[in-house]
């Protein structure tokens, strides 16, 4: 997605080096996904489920026109 | 002995010829080994590792580079580029977007470093159409944090 959008930025970070922010969001489980600071999920999703949830944190957010 | 094996650099050598259609920077922010030990500081462990398994992976290509800062000599770059821990690193290429990765890429992480490499490469991705096209309605800023593990 970060690829696509110039809004986008993407952080792929190994929980277990950095178990400061591996607690501060909660990580107890893997791939943990946080969207905005504010829409979480683990597992690996679907494509549509995954933009799904991109979609929620956006419109929570209430800054995208869509 | 390095971190990639004979038979996986030939597989992945054939893979970035076939593959990368752009040039790509990998940008990698470290911290040099410290004589000195400072309370209350972890040495980073990791930082030495990152660069080794960078560097082999950049020779597999000549579309790859790879470029290397000291983070306390690079302070301004590092900020700019929302990197504020180490090892780190992210992609300069098609993307529109940026990918950063925190730690050192092994595991299930290596396969998406070399994924990342070609998409990067390309600016171009194999996400659905619905979702390219709601990528491309964005106005504001959208950060996706991943986190994972080796295995």
């Amino acid at each position: 997605m970060a690829v696509e959008s110039e809004h986008v930025t993407a952080d792929v970070i190994e929980a277990m080096e950095f178990p400061e922010l591996s607690r501060r969001y909660g990580v107890r489980g893997v791939p943990k996904i946080v969207i905005n600071e504010t829409i979480e999920f683990v597992g690996a999703l679907p494509e549509s489920q995954y933009l799904a949830h991109v979609r929620e944190a956006v419109e929570a957010n209430g800054k995208n026109t869509m | 002995m390095g971190f990639i094996s004979d038979a996986d650099k030939e597989t992945l050598r054939d893979h970035f010829a076939d593959s990368l259609t752009g040039d790509v920077e990998i940008v990698m922010f470290t911290e040099r080994d410290s004589p000195i030990i400072i309370p209350g500081k972890q040495p980073c462990e990791t930082c030495t590792p990152t660069q080794e398994l960078l560097e082999e992976v950049a020779a597999l290509s000549d579309k790859l580079k790879l470029t290397v800062h000291e983070i306390s000599a690079a302070k301004e770059q590092a900020f700019a580029l929302g990197i504020n821990r180490v090892p780190a690193f992210l992609f300069e290429g098609a993307a529109r977007g940026r990918v950063r990765f925190f730690g050192i890429p092994s595991g299930y992480e290596f396969s998406a470093l070399i994924a990342d490499l070609v998409d990067v490469s390309s600016g171009a991705t194999d996400l659905s159409e619905e979702t390219r096209e709601y990528l491309s309605t964005l106005t504001e800023d959208v950060n996706i944090k991943v986190f994972t593990t080796p295995n």
